[in-house]
């Protein structure tokens, strides 16, 4: 098993790093009622250990037992049927699934299958909990409809209900959810955080680490604790005993993408652009999501941009970011931004240096 | 320096187009009386000269005399075929009728046509034996006559070294030829204007000109268009393939002549013009009744282009001894047209007669005679020939039928085979086809197998497919008429569906029914008197659109051909449709094409003459080729001008039907080039608008794959390429836009947005970007792309499919609750390297169990293993299973299989049906006990067995597919014995797990229990 998992937390209790919000969602717990709860913060900062940790708070070891399906779902919306397919993982006490999955029929999924589930009492009565949690992931990638009907839901069937909604940036909720919960921050960890995490997992895997590696490799993390631990895993796969100035081997596509940042950066041509869209097709492959590749790209451009440019390029890179999730064809975004930036940094190149 | 010379030429050039007509005309006067002495001494040393030079220097010659040739000889044909003799003919005949060129013309083009039909063909016949060499040394002769009139050889040479010159110091053999070409050009204009001047004095001054001006600009293009054309610079060479603005577009008036004063004669156009576009030259040429063609044949008349671009056309041009025109010299044949308006007929006779008085002066007695023959033979001609267009009024002595009482299309449907525009020979085949099919199919019992079997009887049925409007039905119903069979026609507007099993029911009506008895009862066929029981066929029209309405249509169709005992015609408009897939199978296929819009044309011209209606030949001929081959749509077009006005002209056809041409289909790749293309700029908005409308999902995605590759010509100069880039990023820009429109027009059905949408996607990138396209990559062809993006689009949801898939099985393990993005983002390189170095350094058995072992952690099946390394694949990346022996892979996969009967977790989960390519539409709930768990769980399982059958047999008969059911089933009734099994399995292999028995296993059971209970229930929708 790998260490990222093998040293979750599995209850509040064991909660170090947001211990905080642990302690207080513990409390929360303890009383009978619960509000809805919105966790958001960055990837990797431990929302999902919370939310599962809190839900085994909430049912005890029952929420353990859960089994994970595929189903499809049939839905009439008036004017046709369509299926959605849709994996969902539950428990006797809680449903948890990735409503963004459905891509443009999300609205559906949210009006009508969780509408569903949360219309259905629990079964037993008797237990202390007379409501049932539904916890949706990645709810800031639903859409605009998708949320608005998720806010009906919310109200209308919140005695036998809960739900639990995880997102990275609580922006692109709208507000109307936002209201409706009780929202907690986590953090993304202080790279302190970190290496304590790692110390601690390096103790308990008797590891030897030298000064200063847990501390490099938490830099390289990005505060980012899943990536941290699994970057330690890496190093400890790469060679063992550590040496002390060892570094984890990037993420293959991070790589991928800096590599695109240095083509840019060395020659800005119609040839290079279309080499570039080839690279990009690529990653997006490779399923890695596209707000990702343009958020590392901007990232690799701007550690080589003179700094008079900085700012225009941000600005560009935020427009097609909306853009982008406005649009449903990723590429034609990022290949806009990569011209725009090339015809950006020629245009300032030939004027200085003619 | 050119710029003066230019004007000097212009002013040359209109006089003797225009104004100074007298003079051109004595001048043309003048010509052949210098022309014909010199000839016998001249020619042969041009021959000489001509095998000498090279082809380019020809071309020059006929250059030299085209001016003179477009202006006084007959039409191409003449001199093409012509004999020397015959060509001065003509030129007396312009001595004296000068002012009355076309009537001249036309005239011989009449000849020409008897010279190829009447009896007098014989004798002509002989003389073209030898055209070539005759054609080459008479252009030659002109040529000499022409440029050279009174010149003596010095001068001559010294024409030559002028040409040369410049072209050495440009450097470029073809701005020579042009040189020359337009110096001699140059050279008959002048002569045009300047009658009264010493020859010797004019021809110096002209090869002065000539010379100068390609030198200055390096073009080798002397005289008035010395800089125009193809632009500066050596650009317009490198891409011949695009075609540039005429240089003086617009500026030159366009003529007006007598209508038809072009008949007869056939064009070719090539390269730039001097100032039309292509399609206004064609279409100028047209109203006037000519003919344009694309590619140079032995009927082609001129070839009209401005420069000697030296491509096929000028090539072919020069071996046929085709003569070249200028876009001026056709601007003269049109204007000299214009004042013989009137009665054509009568100067024909006259210029006849003329002809005849003149001809005894050079010609042997024996051709006046064969002309006076041809003078009959034309005389009589006339009326047959109104067809070819000479729209002599008097002559159109045709009976007025009553118009209107009935529908052309149906009054003059053919009425046998013969009648039919085009697919002769599929009529033949359906009438040899037709007329076998009784021996065929129905007495090959009585008379043995040992018929021949001809491969067109070999089907019981025979389907006509083809587009609508050429013939099929009339087709069908023609031919079983003649062969006196009686059609009985059942097409979409009945019914014709399956039949009713009992036959009783179809005397009720309906008409499946009674095809049914009518293909069946051969009884009723066999009359009494079997010579003449009237034989039936049964034409099933419109086959592809049996549809909704008549189910079971096809496959009932089917049936009926297999058992029928009358031929059974089908007709279909597309062959390659779905529908008709079993169908084909059953049939002899015969698929019409389109008439030529010549076959077209002339049915069109007897069927307008029939009706009173005068056209012209190449009015009906475009109308052929708007409507696509449609006839029908061609006469109903035809009825429907018929009654507004008695004579029907090209223009009349062009304007009627320019904006109802039928739709016709055009590849998005077509419309694609179009847009992009060097004169993407100039299409009109709705131009672009239907060209990107074409189809408005994969035009975007071409246009989107291929912007980068062009070279905007409205940047013009750009040595850094910023602004290429800058145009680059503005089409991007646009087709982002696109792209959100886009999901405004799908997801939110706002169709209303759809324009907007085309706009940004196609107009907009290709209005920027439209200009030459360059290839990026070496290798790749110059062509566009197809959208590369769907492509990527499908492996990109594969690969999601696939990763979710890991993803599932992950989250089914439970070691691990994490979203997919983080799993690509984060674990995977890690997975990878857990999955892959042990096998990369380890010894082999240790390294498989590890990763084994790794791999049921975590519940990663065969396939994951291999999603896993295939994500983390890059392009110019070492691939991550470099480095693993073969032998280690194979220890890989059986170690896997070995352990995977004690996977229960798998075992359950991942049950796929064969044959299904995807995964289960509901996968069967995988029991997410932690491997250590499972035995525990058996009892569990036992105990709440009851439960769970029930619910999952509730669920499948909710949600299963009828098709998944069986196996489902099957699964389930194996069930209990298959987890047994497995479970034995389990604890002999890995009885140290089962230390791991978690103390509460009633309380899990249980739990289990009630989550498949709860989820049953909440399933049950």
């Amino acid at each position: 098993m790998l260490w990222v998992d093998k040293y979750r937390p599995k209850t509040l209790d064991k909660v170090t790093v947001h211990d905080q919000v642990a302690q207080n969602l513990k409390k929360l717990v303890a009383e009978q009622d619960c509000p809805h709860l919105l966790f958001y913060g960055p990837s990797g900062s431990g929302k999902k250990t919370l939310v599962m940790a809190l839900i085994k708070q909430m049912f005890g070891a029952g929420a353990d037992k859960v089994k994970m399906e595929n189903k499809t779902w049939k839905i009439d919306t008036g004017s046709r049927n369509i299926e959605i397919e849709l994996a969902m993982l539950s428990s006797a006490h809680h449903v948890e699934m990735n409503p963004s999955d459905a891509g443009f029929q999300d609205r559906y999924v949210v009006q009508e299958v969780i509408k569903e589930m949360a219309k259905n009492r629990p079964i037993d009565a008797k237990g202390k909990r007379a409501f049932k949690v539904l916890v949706l992931n990645e709810v800031d990638k639903l859409s605009r409809e998708a949320q608005h009907s998720l806010r009906r839901t919310m109200e209308k069937y919140s005695a036998s209900c809960r739900l639990i909604l995880c997102c990275n940036s609580s922006s692109k909720v709208t507000e109307a959810v936002r209201s409706r919960c009780l929202n907690v921050r986590v953090n993304a960890p202080s790279e302190d955080q970190i290496v304590q995490v790692l110390e601690f997992i390096g103790k308990k895997e008797n590891l030897q680490l030298p000064f200063g590696f847990a501390a490099r490799i938490a830099a390289q993390s990005n505060r980012n604790l899943r990536r941290a631990i699994l970057f330690f895993e890496t190093c400890k796969v790469q060679q063992y005993p550590f040496t002390s100035n060892q570094v984890a081997p990037p993420l293959d596509w991070e790589q991928y993408v800096s590599e695109i940042a240095a083509d840019i950066m060395k020659e800005q041509s119609p040839k290079r652009l279309f080499a570039v869209r080839q690279k990009f097709y690529e990653l997006l492959v490779n399923c890695i999501p596209p707000e990702s590749i343009l958020k590392k790209l901007l990232a690799e451009l701007l550690k080589k941009l003179d700094s008079d440019l900085k700012h225009e390029i941000c600005h560009w890179a935020a427009h097609y970011e909306h853009k982008m999730r406005l649009g449903s064809k990723a590429i034609f975004h990022l290949e806009a931004f990569v011209a725009k930036f090339m015809s950006i940094y020629k245009e300032f190149l030939v004027s200085t240096f003619g | 320096m050119s710029s003066d010379i230019r004007k000097w030429f212009m002013k040359a050039q209109d006089k003797n187009g225009g104004a100074a007509k007298p003079a051109g005309t004595t001048a043309l006067a003048k010509k052949p009386v210098l022309s014909i002495p010199e000839k016998p001494s001249a020619a042969p040393s041009m021959a000489a000269c001509d095998q000498d030079c090279s082809a380019r220097r020809k071309t020059s010659k006929y250059f030299a005399s085209k001016t003179e040739k477009e202006e006084d000889t007959s039409a191409g044909k003449g001199t093409g075929r012509g004999l020397p003799k015959r060509k001065l003919q003509k030129v007396s005949d312009e001595l004296e009728d000068d002012m009355k060129p076309l009537p001249a013309k036309e005239v011989h083009k009449e000849e020409e046509d008897d010279d190829d039909d009447d009896f007098v063909a014989p004798s002509k016949r002989k003389t073209p034996v030898k055209p070539p060499p005759s054609k080459k040394l008479k252009g030659a002769s002109t040529a000499e006559a022409h440029g050279k009139t009174g010149l003596d050889d010095d001068n001559e040479d010294k024409m030559d070294e002028d040409a040369k010159t410049p072209s050495k110091a440009s450097g470029s053999g073809r701005g020579r030829g042009r040189g020359r070409g337009r110096g001699g050009r140059g050279a008959g204009a002048a002569h045009g204007k300047t009658i009264g001047l010493d020859d010797d004095g004019e021809e110096d001054k002209m090869d002065e000109d000539a010379k100068t001006p390609s030198k200055a600009a390096g073009r080798g293009r002397g005289g008035a268009s010395g800089g125009r054309g193809r632009g500066g610079g050596g650009r317009g060479f490198m891409n011949f393939g695009e075609r540039k603005d005429p240089p003086h577009k617009g500026e030159k008036e366009v003529p007006e002549g007598a209508p038809d004063c072009l008949t007869g004669l056939t064009f070719v156009i090539s390269g730039t013009l001097d100032s039309l576009e292509r399609e206004e030259a064609t279409d100028l040429i047209k109203r006037y009744g000519g003919r344009v063609t694309g590619s140079i044949s032995k009927k082609t008349n001129y070839l009209l282009a401005d420069e000697d671009v030296g491509g096929v056309k000028s090539n072919k041009a020069k071996e046929l001894g085709v003569p070249f025109l200028t876009e001026d010299g056709l601007f003269d044949m049109i204007r000299k047209s214009k004042p013989a308006k009137a009665t054509v007929a009568k100067h024909q006779s006259d210029k006849n007669s003329e002809k005849q008085q003149k001809s005894p002066m050079k010609s042997s007695p024996v051709k006046v005679e064969r002309r006076d023959g041809n003078q009959i033979t034309t005389g009589k001609n006339i009326s047959p020939k109104s067809n070819k267009g000479s729209a002599s009024i008097d002559n159109q002595k045709v009976n007025i039928v009553d118009r209107g009482s009935l529908q052309w299309t149906e009054k003059y449907r053919p009425k046998v085979p013969n009648d039919i525009v085009g697919n002769q020979s599929m009529v033949k085949q359906l009438h040899d086809w037709l007329r076998s099919w009784e021996d065929q199919f129905l007495h090959s019992g009585q008379k043995g197998k040992g018929k021949k079997q001809a491969d067109s009887g070999a089907k019981k049925a025979v389907l006509l497919s083809g587009p609508p409007g050429i013939g099929k039905t009339t087709t069908a119903k023609v031919v079983s008429q003649m062969l006196g069979l009686q059609a009985i026609e059942v097409n979409a507007s009945d019914s014709r569906g399956k039949a009713d099993s009992k036959i009783e029911k179809g005397v009720g009506g309906s008409t499946s029914n009674s095809i049914k008895e009518l293909i069946s009862n051969a009884t009723l066929n066999y009359s009494n008197n079997r010579l003449k029981r009237p034989k039936a066929v049964l034409v099933m029209d419109e086959v592809d659109g049996m549809s909704a309405g008549d189910r079971g249509g096809v496959a009932d169709l089917i049936a009926s051909i297999k058992m029928s005992k009358i031929p059974i015609i089908c007709i279909c408009n597309d062959r390659y449709s779905q529908k008709l897939k079993s169908l084909v199978n059953y049939c002899l296929l015969l698929n019409f094409r389109k008439p030529t819009k010549q076959q077209m044309g002339k049915r069109l011209m007897e069927i307008a003459k029939k009706e009173g209606l005068q056209a012209q030949e190449n009015a009906m001929e475009e109308l052929a080729e708007r409507v696509h081959g449609d006839i029908r749509m061609a006469l109903n077009h035809l009825q429907y001008m018929s009654l507004s006005q008695s004579v029907v002209k090209y223009d009349d056809i062009r304007q009627r039907l320019n904006s109802s041409t039928k739709d016709e289909d055009i590849s998005p790749f077509t419309a694609v080039d179009k847009l992009f293309g060097f004169n993407g700029g100039r299409l009109r908005m709705d131009e672009r608008i239907d060209l990107s409308m074409s189809d408005p999902d994969l035009v975007p995605l071409i246009i989107q794959e291929n912007y980068i590759n062009y070279r905007p010509i409205t940047v013009g100069k750009d040595d850094s390429g910023v602004k290429r880039m800058n145009f680059l990023a503005r089409a991007a820009e646009s087709i982002a836009d696109a792209d959100i429109v886009n999901v405004q027009i799908r997801r939110y059905r706002q169709w209303q947005l759809s324009q907007a949408a085309c706009l940004s996607s196609s107009i907009v990138p290709a209005a920027l970007m439209h200009g030459n396209r360059e290839i990026l990559e070496a290798g790749e062809r110059n062509f566009n792309r197809f959208g590369g993006w769907l492509g990527k689009y499908s492996t990109t949801n594969k690969n999601i499919r696939l990763l979710e898939d890991a993803h599932s099985h992950i989250l089914a393990s439970q070691q691990a609750n994490l979203d997919r993005e983080s799993l690509r983002l984060d674990y995977l390189t890690l997975l990878l390297r857990q999955l892959t170095d042990p096998l990369k350094t380890m010894p082999k058995d240790e390294a498989v169990q590890k990763v084994v072992e790794f791999m049921d952690t975590y519940s990663l099946s065969q396939e994951d293993f291999d999603t896993i390394v295939e994500l983390s694949k890059f392009k110019g990346h070492p691939n991550p299973m470099d480095g693993i022996q073969p032998a280690v892979k194979s220890a890989l996969t059986k170690a896997y299989k070995q352990g995977s009967s004690s996977r229960v977790v798998r075992a359950a989960d991942l049950v796929n049906i064969p044959g299904m390519k995807k995964p289960l539409k509901k996968r069967v709930a995988a029991i997410l006990e932690p491997v250590g768990e499972s035995l525990p769980e058996e009892n569990g399982v036992a105990s709440s067995e009851g439960d769970e059958e029930d619910s999952s047999d509730a669920e499948n008969n909710d949600e299963l597919v009828p098709g998944d059911t069986k196996p489902k089933l099957d699964l389930q009734s194996d069930k209990k014995k298959g987890i047994q099994v497995q479970l034995d399995l389990k604890s002999n292999g890995n009885g140290l797990n089962s230390k791991k028995m978690p103390a509460g296993r009633s309380k899990a059971s249980g739990s289990a229990g009630k989550a498949a209970g709860g989820s049953g229930g909440k399933r049950k929708r």
